[in-house]
């Protein structure tokens, strides 16, 4: 519906992931570092498990009055001179700052890093409208020269060494330089300071909204989130609806746990807190305060089943821990969402067709689950979407048949009694070493990628009567 | 285009359709936040001495720097020696009314060239001078309306005679202040945050809050920390043990 499907399957996406030894690399240090800072900085932080409930708990008491917190935060935007816009589809929201953009003559947009702007594809339009948008996150700058899209939340260029950026930096810059990250940035820093200083217009996300006082809160570590909101004469923030929080008590909460799950940091280096255009005496500022709220798919699911998905406060830590991701990594994904967020927030925006595949790129572990700051159940909503996947005929065929059957079995305890001993004798000839590594016809599918156990020898249920039997005797 | 009332309408609807995941709360809001505020104020002061190196140690962790001198008038010197050793020339500083001190004169005949910025509304022309200016400038020099111990963070407030631009465009920040301003933890911030909203601050205030925690940082080339990508690449903290003077906004 509102982002395109990927070209290629998911198969053929993941197994060029594996197949890329420096990406594999890449994966495993980078999720491998931010676990370990995660782990130790809540382990600073004893109060920090009690706080996640507190923030649990504050997402959904927001949901259960959703429309009353939006109002309020509307109305304090407004009475502080802002302009609120409501975008109910990707394609609306990039209409809103398109017309900002035509209004006010922009002829360069500078924007912080917003996964936002990038689910609605927003880039491409700025482009189309004559509007040349600059992304300022180091990151997201490199792969806006690289034409590619980010691979990590929060880390959006992981999947590039310093050789590359050193490249791409002497193609698109017309810098030779060493591959040096010191250097590097430096370059980069140059570049995007004659740009903040040109720029007409700021675009931002949003990490939260604040309804009690009409506040959008930006939370980066760079600092280009102060410039965008900060230099140009105009700014706009485009904020997904669940983004809002009642008060400023909440925000506090949700500050002292987000940078830890993310980065291990205590506070990212800037939370900016933007309240408005500029105001009298003020020597920076824009002149104009948009904020855009989002639906694109979210509203649906206020009493669908990712409802819980809506207390996401995108930190990424689920990537970091998830087994899929860190094998196949971001761009496998094929949308803007990767991880197991990602898969959720994938089926949120496009529908649960996007992710009839995707559904199972999960081995429902759970790691997603304990890492993440608000304790979204991300497994329970993906198995949920392998049955609506299921039932939905979205499957393919073989699968629906084959999972039906299984069902049929296992609710009927004489024929699954049945139909082990039958498998006993019919999985002879493909058990190698204690495990069947390969079967015939459209179930060799299975096993491609995974090695399956045999029917044990004596099963659960024989062993048991066995038992009782001699309990009896 | 989607209507406010429209919007709201379909919001509305899916609500109606559930009652939600679990009974919960969202937090409950302090119901005088300033008579709290100041309340707390009083406890934090007979603390100061211990929460001054709780903030130092936290603010050394991300980066910063701490120097302490006895009284306000000490501030400029420690300015111009950090200015010296690196070799830094140009200074753009907060308005003397906002930052308790005057730092312009004293820096001058220290051999800085130091602009402070004006103390109301000035012509779109001058401010955009003034940008090019900070753009320009070694140092910025600014107060700190808040001070977190916990997460060794500075906060700034903009408004009149307290740029933005000060704590951001320069290579180098170095931000002035006292035990009045030091919190020991965020969630006491968002006390301070509450009172600052019910009014405990002058409408001369601006619209941007910015809690800085260290020197602006990236990891994105190969998760190597590379300090000053956007934002300043040294923060300097200067705490003046017997307080600066009287602060207005």
């Amino acid at each position: 519906m509102s982002e395109p499907a990927p070209a290629t399957p998911l198969r053929e996406r993941a197994g060029r992931a594996l197949a890329d030894p420096f990406l594999q690399e890449a994966l495993t240090i980078a999720t491998t570092k931010f676990i370990g800072l995660r782990r130790e900085a809540f382990g600073e932080f004893p109060e920090g498990e009690a706080l996640r409930d507190r923030a649990r708990a504050i997402k959904e008491a927001t949901l259960q009055h959703l429309d009353q917190h939006l109002e309020r935060l509307i109305d304090n935007v407004e009475r502080r001179g802002g302009h609120v816009h409501y975008a109910t589809s990707g394609e609306e929201a990039r209409e809103v700052v398109l017309a900002i953009a035509r209004r006010t003559r922009a002829r360069m947009a500078v924007k912080s890093k917003s996964m936002a702007t990038e689910e609605i594809h927003l880039n491409e339009a700025l482009e189309a409208a004559g509007v040349t948008p600059v992304e300022t996150d180091l990151g997201e700058y490199i792969i806006q020269l690289a034409h590619e899209r980010p691979s990590h939340i929060i880390a959006p260029a992981i999947h590039k060494t310093k050789g590359q950026v050193a490249e791409l930096f002497a193609r698109e810059l017309g810098r030779e330089t060493q591959p040096d990250p010191e250097v590097l940035t430096r370059i980069a820093r140059a570049e995007l300071r004659e740009k903040f200083l040109q720029a007409d217009m700021g675009i931002s996300g949003a990490n939260f909204g604040v309804a009690d006082t009409g506040t959008i809160v930006l939370v980066t570590n760079e600092g280009n989130g102060r410039m965008v909101t900060s230099l140009p004469r105009v700014h706009v923030a485009v904020m997904g609806v669940e983004k809002v929080i009642p008060s400023m008590t909440d925000l506090a909460v949700f500050l002292a746990i987000l940078a830890k799950s993310a980065t291990g940091q205590k506070l990212s280096v800037y939370t900016s807190l933007v309240n408005g255009p500029r105001r009298g005496g003020e020597l920076e500022g824009p002149e104009e305060f948009h904020l855009v709220l989002l639906d694109n798919g979210r509203i649906g699911q206020v009493a669908g089943p990712l409802r819980e998905a809506l207390s996401c406060l995108r930190c990424g830590a689920c990537l970091n821990v998830c087994p899929v991701y860190r094998q196949i990594g971001g761009h496998a994904y094929g949308y803007t969402y990767p991880g197991p967020i990602g898969i959720l927030l994938t089926a949120m925006l496009n529908g649960a067709g996007a992710v009839k595949d995707l559904a199972h790129a999960s081995s429902l572990c759970g790691a997603c689950a304990d890492a993440c700051p608000v304790r979204i159940d991300i497994p329970r909503m993906l198995i949920e979407l392998r049955r609506e996947v299921g039932e939905r005929r979205i499957a393919p065929w073989p699968e629906r048949v084959a999972f039906g059957a299984f069902g049929r079995v296992l609710r009927r305890p004489v024929v699954y009694r049945l139909a082990t001993r039958l498998g006993r004798v019919l999985q002879r000839p493909f058990v190698r070493r204690g495990s069947i590594r390969r079967l015939p016809l459209f179930l060799g599918d299975w096993t491609r990628t995974r090695d399956l156990p045999p029917i044990a020898a004596r099963t659960f249920q024989e062993r048991w009567a066995a038992l009782e039997r001699e309990g009896l005797s | 285009m989607t209507t406010r009332a429209e919007f709201l309408r379909r919001i509305r609807t899916e609500m109606g359709r559930t009652s939600g995941l679990f009974p919960a709360e969202t937090s409950a809001r302090p119901a005088q936040p300033r008579e709290r505020l100041e309340l707390l104020r009083r406890e934090l002061a007979e603390r100061w001495r211990e929460n001054l190196r709780h903030f130092q140690r936290e603010f050394e962790r991300v980066g910063g720097v701490l120097h302490r001198v006895t009284v306000a008038a000490e501030v400029p010197d420690a300015i111009a020696a950090l200015a010296a050793e690196r070799g830094l020339q140009r200074v753009v500083a907060w308005h003397p009314d906002a930052l308790g001190l005057d730092v312009a004169a004293p820096l001058a005949a220290r051999g800085l060239t130091t602009s402070t910025a004006p103390a109301a509304e000035v012509a779109a022309a001058e401010r955009e001078q003034r940008r090019a200016l900070a753009a320009a400038a070694d140092l910025g020099v600014t107060g700190a309306d808040l001070a977190i111990a916990e997460t060794g963070t500075l906060v700034v407030v903009s408004g009149a005679g307290r740029p933005r631009s000060a704590s951001l465009l320069p290579p180098c920040h170095v931000a002035v202040f006292d035990r009045e301003v030091l919190v020991e933890s965020l969630l006491q911030a968002g006390l301070v945050l509450e009172a600052w909203h019910d009014g405990a601050t002058s409408e001369a205030r601006g619209a941007s809050i910015n809690f800085i925690t260290g020197p602006s940082r990236t990891a994105d080339i190969e998760l190597t920390l590379t300090r000053g990508v956007h934002g300043p690449k040294e923060v300097h903290a200067v705490f003046v043990e017997q307080g600066l003077g009287p602060r207005r906004g």
